[in-house]
């Protein structure tokens, strides 16, 4: 069917995360946990064949690849209740059963080998497919099977697939340290992948998970399981409009085109709001819920899904607000002119800077308290001073040499830790490349000095 | 039938008035009878007559048996005889002086049928008045004329003329009467002309020509002979204008009646004629006075007749102004040139293959709704007169009895039978239910059922729309056989006067006005239709749509003569079957189709919008032909057009809901539709080139050479406006435009059932089918005035930017391989990198790259600063002028593009200000 979309969850969090997902769509489309439609569906008004495809027995099947090194969440999905709706042949647990150890390249060397068994799974997909839109990645970079295995897919997706769209969810680490130690290298090397492999990225960062969630919903200490609900919340509401297909936005390069102007810039970020129980168990009530009101909670950084520290120059390049419910289209647009007038969304100077907008309908199967939610995915500026940190928490364990020994034992960097600089090379670049988009000189390098020059 | 089979109902015919000459209210009936009589035994007589006919009555009061004989066989009021004798011989006066009852039996057994061609001397009578002298022996005769179409016309030919009396015959001059013989002598005289015959002392006046009929309409004159006794003449003269009158109603009645002149004159002429037979009444019953009562005298008489003479006044006249309507007299001749009118009458006759009736085109003929008027005007005009108020209520109440039928017929059942074009609802036969169905075009409803607006009667005015569409609507429910219409319709009202007339009318009107919207929207399900017009023409789920495209790209690339429209429809009908989509569970995608058409959109909209205006969007036919003239200097671009510019959807509605969605509409959604397609396609070639940018190596590639760079960052950043520019327009057409619109018909279409839910009065409705229709034709210009395609300079200005942004797409896709040259570092490695530039790996073992752009050029990258200059320059001008035309627009015309204004205003900001700098 048209426009389908490959969901590779990769690693212990991708596949998290990714199981959380599948619940989610399940219930919005009705879905019982056998694959089975439930009675009370109705047909019409919804595409499930974008993430989920019918075996011969009907029952819905999604479109998913479960990657893993080591066996625990793989098992914990099998054993899971949703455990019947995935294709058994599209788990992958590695032989040796052993992970990656939190090794960016344990994870990496790993694709090496079993890269045949994976792409035949990915082929095999791409195959039941009719027209393929693209990949839906699913990993943390913090650790060693979804940043390092997700490294090595990404890049040989670009081989492979050099015309579909790869769109990754990417969960960063938390910036206070961690459980990780390493993951300072193990992000950056993914993303080296990210920036120059992957069409656009999702940017999900850890911290901000846990103070939405202890923010919202009131809990100190906010589960896996709680964090996931979020992420997979903003997953399903960023492809509502391709599963609830309206006017436009109804395919995800659509939607991903206009929200990167240029290629390197491809890092979004999200905001959803209200998060309620619906979405996450013990969520605060949110009482009135305009389009207004949900456009400028969108907006606040406190809804961010990224903990970043803009800056006085940092802006926005693009947003794209889906409202879902019953949103009037004068309401939007009064909502429009009222953000523009105060001055809410800063954008930068040298492009469009304009709020769009999508309407999508809710799923029918769900009940839901709010007449309006919405979902923003922007791509604003200070996500380079999420990148930033990272090269920053790198170079000072880099300057120590500390915890290189893992890595040197691995295949990528037999040939010394020449990897490591090419990487941060990719990523400060990345970083300027930001920087420059918030100056006015972005596509003019004379007119910068020019305003100066007439100050 | 036997000769002597119609003898004896002649017979009895003639018998009757004769064997109760006594009782004399009798006569008058068998006159009647025997007027009747073609009527019902009519074709018989004609073919018996050629041989023997029995001839019933003949037009004088006395008859005289015995050919040329001096014997005066009777002196009565019944004027049916059969000449017994081989000539029938007809005296128009008798010379009897006493009445002789006995003789009526005698008369019966001796009167013998004969037929002789007496109408030749008749006709010859006139012109030789003046040579009477000279005459054969006085021998008139009467006889039957064949049929008219008139059947409450006298078919006995009109009698010799008195003035042509050889002398031998006139009778003994009235001075030599005594004045008491005079008195009895103008009395039974008068008997007879107060029937319209000549009497032997009063005559009609010398300019009197019966065979003339304008002169019978006006009614004859009558002269007395001189001699009589100036009292007597005086009284004789002042009661001899009944006699006039009535023979001209007799003759208004002959001429009425025919066909011509339609249903309602035709009742008309049966009341007047009731009247007339009362008339002879009142004259059976002078005669029986002046046979039995010896006191009787002129004076009596008089007075006798003065109420009858009034009424007979009060008939006159109306007839006198009837004719005068009907131009059968001469006052108003000069106003035929009105004949106009009945150009499209005549048309439709000849498109049918009819004769044209002979009056229709040369006479203004007076019938209908104009008979109606008249008698209803007359009635208002003479209300203070208690008499002929009565009267004239009676004649309209008969008059308008069929005509109530025919409205009756229309209101309950929406049949029309009105053979003589006399309703007030006119029938063009030739719009056919049928030919809907192959070019469904909105002839049907508009034109078929018209009201004739000069025939409508005056209490008729005030509701005659309504009239229209009770009748309209019903004749759609009856046309899909959606409700029962045969049965009989009871108590409606059967004249104008009826309480009840107003009630029935509305009441007919809201049934039929419910049976229609509800066989329309519920049983024909309009609501669900509407939803897939949507679907297919407003792509509200372009999910399905999206997929056709991406199939379909290879054969929309071509120019649209080229692309092969069979395979554009099969994939679409596979596309529209694939489970999950909208269109799967639509039960109208059978009715969908694929064609190309031959103008493009911006071409078709100017040229609708400068022509006429969107008000009459034309039909696709009549389109056409105006299209002809400005096809020449157009030929090239739509030459060059793709089939995506050419795509469109064709609809095919069933038939009564193309009534609402009819052609017209359908061609307002098909204009929408490809300015969303084209949109659509425009937001497809600038994704695409957003994928090469972002996919291919060549732009992704960040060389060292910082102009290089600043270049792609300008390139990306102009696509990246077009596409916002395009994703923001579709954004306003379709959540701001199309849709809340389309919410707010729905909401009319269903706004009954809305009401029922308890919110009544919420909304206003679409109550008649007519709201409905307008409702429908209103959202779709509403639509296209939103959407910037009412307005030919906006229309103008948007063509030009989506043009630039298509040129920048397709300039940008060919660049890929030109970047190669423009990076130092890629140049002499593009070979085994381009397989990038191609979705096929191949290239990488077989590179096939020119020689030519393996080298890197400086120069190059020049020429791309200069090109891309010139497409910023362009967009941006153009934006600029598309902005302040949508202000301008905003504020003096539609206000809803101040929206789309402000959307693209801080859309494009960066780019304004760069250009002011």
């Amino acid at each position: 069917m048209p426009r389908e979309i490959i969901t590779i969850q990769a690693g212990q969090c991708g596949n998290s995360i990714g199981s959380q997902f599948w619940q989610q769509l399940c219930l919005e489309h009705g879905i019982s946990q056998d694959g089975n439609l439930e009675d009370y569906t109705i047909e019409g008004g919804d595409r499930k064949d974008v993430f989920f495809y019918q075996s011969d027995d009907t029952r819905y099947i999604p479109r998913a690849i479960l990657l893993d090194l080591e066996p625990r969440v793989i098992h914990g999905i099998q054993n899971g209740p949703y455990k019947n709706i995935y294709n058994p042949e599209n788990f992958f647990v590695g032989s040796q059963g052993s992970g990656a150890a939190n090794n960016w390249a344990a994870g990496y060397a790993a694709g090496d080998t079993v890269q045949e068994e994976v792409f035949d799974m990915i082929d095999r997909e791409a195959d039941g497919s009719d027209s393929l839109e693209g990949f839906m990645i699913l990993h943390s970079i913090a650790g060693g099977t979804g940043s390092g295995l997700g490294s090595y897919i990404l890049e040989r997706m670009n081989d492979r697939f050099p015309k579909k769209l790869i769109q990754t969810y990417s969960v960063f680490p938390d910036t206070q340290g961690g459980d990780v130690v390493v993951n300072p290298y193990n992000s950056l090397l993914a993303m080296r992948r990210l920036t120059q492999n992957a069409d656009s990225v999702v940017v999900l960062d850890n911290g901000a998970l846990s103070r939405i969630a202890a923010d919202r919903l009131h809990v100190q200490e906010p589960s896996f399981q709680q964090t996931n609900q979020l992420v997979s919340t903003v997953m399903s509401a960023s492809t509502t409009t391709l599963r609830y297909p309206g006017y436009m936005h109804n395919d995800l390069v659509g939607i991903v085109a206009s929200l990167i102007p240029t290629p390197r810039c491809h890092f979004l970020m999200t905001s959803y709001t209200p998060f309620t129980s619906d979405n996450v168990e013990q969520a605060k009530t949110v009482r009135k819920t305009t389009v207004l009101d949900v456009m400028r909670r969108l907006l606040q950084p406190k809804n961010r899904m990224v903990s970043t520290t803009p800056s006085k120059t940092s802006c926005y390049i693009s947003i794209l607000n889906i409202i879902q419910g019953e949103a009037d289209p004068t309401e939007v647009h009064k909502s429009l002119l009222r953000i523009r007038e105060r001055q809410l969304a800063t954008f930068i100077h040298w492009g469009p800077a304009s709020i769009q907008v999508a309407l999508t309908k809710k799923s029918p199967y769900l009940q839901n308290t709010h007449r309006v939610s919405g979902l923003m995915l922007a791509n604003h500026t200070s996500v380079a001073t999420l990148f930033k940190r990272i090269v920053v928490q790198y170079d000072k364990m880099r300057k120590r040499n500390a915890y290189l020994e893992g890595y040197k034992k691995e295949a990528p960097f037999h040939d010394g830790l020449g990897e490591f600089d090419e990487a941060r090379a990719v990523v400060t670049d990345l970083i300027g490349e930001y920087e420059e988009a918030e100056t006015e000189s972005y596509l003019d390098p004379d007119k910068g000095k020019d305003k100066a020059e007439a100050n | 039938m036997s000769t002597s089979t119609n003898a004896r109902n002649a017979a009895d015919n003639s018998r009757r008035p004769s064997a109760t000459s006594g009782a004399k209210s009798r006569v008058p009936s068998s006159r009647l009878a025997a007027k009747e009589r073609p009527l019902s035994s009519g074709e018989v007589i004609p073919e018996d007559s050629a041989s023997n006919p029995p001839h019933r009555r003949n037009a004088s009061g006395t008859s005289k048996v015995n050919g040329g004989g001096g014997r005066f066989s009777e002196r009565q009021t019944a004027r049916v005889h059969l000449a017994t004798r081989d000539n029938l011989q007809v005296r128009t006066r008798s010379p009897v002086k006493v009445p002789v009852k006995d003789e009526a039996d005698e008369r019966i057994s001796s009167d013998l049928p004969s037929k002789q061609d007496s109408r030749a001397a008749e006709r010859s009578a006139p012109a030789s008045r003046k040579e009477k002298l000279i005459l054969p022996p006085w021998n008139p005769q009467a006889s039957l004329i064949p049929h008219t179409t008139a059947p409450l016309a006298s078919r006995i030919s009109i009698p010799t003329l008195s003035s042509l009396l050889p002398e031998s015959l006139e009778p003994e001059p009235s001075k030599d009467l005594t004045a008491n013989k005079q008195e009895s002598v103008i009395l039974g005289d008068l008997l007879f002309v107060f029937m319209g015959y000549e009497g032997q002392y009063i005559r009609y006046a010398e300019k009197y020509d019966p065979s003339q009929e304008k002169d019978r309409l006006i009614g004859p004159d009558f002269r007395i002979l001189p001699g009589l006794d100036p009292s007597l003449r005086d009284l004789t003269t002042s009661v001899l204008k009944m006699a006039t009158h009535y023979k001209a109603m007799e003759a208004f009645v002959e001429v009425q009646s025919r066909e011509e002149f339609g249903a309602i004159n035709h009742a008309l002429c049966a009341s007047i004629s009731r009247l007339l037979k009362d008339y002879l009444v009142l004259i059976v019953q002078l005669e029986h006075q002046l046979l039995t009562n010896s006191s009787f005298t002129l004076h009596l008489l008089h007075l006798h007749t003065l109420p009858t003479s009034h009424m007979m006044f009060q008939l006159y006249t109306l007839g006198q102004e009837i004719l005068k309507k009907n131009a059968l007299l001469e006052d108003d001749l000069d106003d035929s040139v009105d004949g106009f009118d009945d150009v499209d009458n005549i048309l439709e006759q000849l498109r049918e293959g009819g004769d044209l009736a002979p009056g229709s085109m040369s006479k203004k003929v007076c019938k209908g709704g104009n008979v109606l008027r008249l008698l209803t005007e007359r009635l208002a005009f003479m209300s203070g007169d208690p008499a002929a108020r009565t009267l004239l209520r009676t004649l309209l109440r008969d008059a308008s009895r069929p005509y109530m039928a025919m409205l009756n017929e229309w209101l309950h059942h929406g049949g029309i039978k009105d053979p003589h074009g006399e309703f007030l609802i006119k029938e063009q036969q030739s719009i056919k239910r049928e030919k809907l169905e192959e070019d469904y075009t909105d002839e049907y409803w508009e034109k078929r059922y018209t009201i004739r607006d000069n025939d409508v009667p005056p209490q008729l005015e005030g509701v005659k729309d309504k009239v229209l569409l009770a009748g309209k609507y019903l004749n759609v429910v009856r046309e899909c056989g959606g409700v029962d219409v045969s049965k009989e319709v009871k108590d409606v009202p059967t004249s104008f006067d009826d309480p009840q007339f107003l009630d029935n009318v509305n009441g007919a009107y809201a049934h039929a006005n419910s049976s229609l919207l509800k066989l329309l929207v519920t049983t024909h399900a309009l609501g669900a239709r509407l939803r897939s017009m949507k679907h297919y023409f407003f792509l509200d789920r372009s999910d399905f749509f999206t997929y056709f495209l991406d199939l379909s790209a290879s054969e929309l690339k071509k120019p649209w003569r080229l692309v092969n429209v069979g395979k554009l429809q099969s994939l679409l009908d596979l596309v529209l079957r694939q489970p999950g989509t909208v269109a799967a569970q639509d039960p109208y995608k059978e009715d969908i189709k694929v064609q190309m058409k031959n103008v493009g959109l911006t071409q078709l909209v100017m040229r609708v919008v400068n022509v006429r205006g969107f008000d009459q969007m034309p039909a696709p036919d009549t389109e056409d032909k105006y299209r002809t003239p400005a096809t020449k200097p157009t030929t090239e671009e739509e030459d060059k057009m793709t089939g995506f510019e050419a795509l469109e959807f064709k609809f095919s509605v069933p038939f009564p809901l193309s009534l609402v969605i009819s052609s017209k509409t359908v061609f307002r959604y098909q204009i929408l539709f490809r300015y969303l397609l084209s949109m659509q396609h425009l937001e497809g070639l600038l994704v695409n080139s957003w994928e090469d940018h972002n996919k291919v190596l060549s732009w992704t590639h960040k060389s060292g050479d910082p102009k290089l760079e600043m270049w792609k960052r300008r390139a990306w950043t102009l696509r990246a406006r077009m596409l916002v520019f395009v994703q923001q327009t579709r954004y306003y057409c379709t959540s701001e435009v199309i849709e809340p619109n389309w919410q707010a018909l729905m909401a009319r279409v269903n706004g009954d059932n809305q009401d029922k839910n308890g919110r009544p009065g919420s909304q206003k409705v679409s109550r008649t089918v007519d709201e409905l229709m307008e409702d429908h034709v209103d959202f779709l210009d509403t639509c296209l005035k939103e959407c910037m395609l009412m307005n030919s300079k906006l229309l103008k200005i948007h063509s030009k930017l989506t043009s630039a942004c298509q040129m920048f797409a397709t300039y940008t896709s060919t660049l890929s391989r030109t970047l190669f040259t423009c990076t130092p570092l890629l140049a002499g490695t593009a070979p085994h990198l381009s397989h990038l530039t191609s979705t096929s790996h191949r290239h990488k073992t077989a590179p096939q790259i020119p020689e030519e752009i393996k080298t890197y050029d400086a120069k190059k990258l020049d020429n791309l600063t200069d090109m891309l200059g010139k497409y910023e320059y362009n967009f941006n001008h153009h934006l600029r002028l598309l902005l302040d035309a949508l202000d301008y627009y905003a504020a003096t015309e539609t206000v809803a593009l101040s929206r789309l204004c402000a959307v693209l205003g801080s859309a494009t900001e960066g780019g304004g200000d760069r250009k002011e700098l």
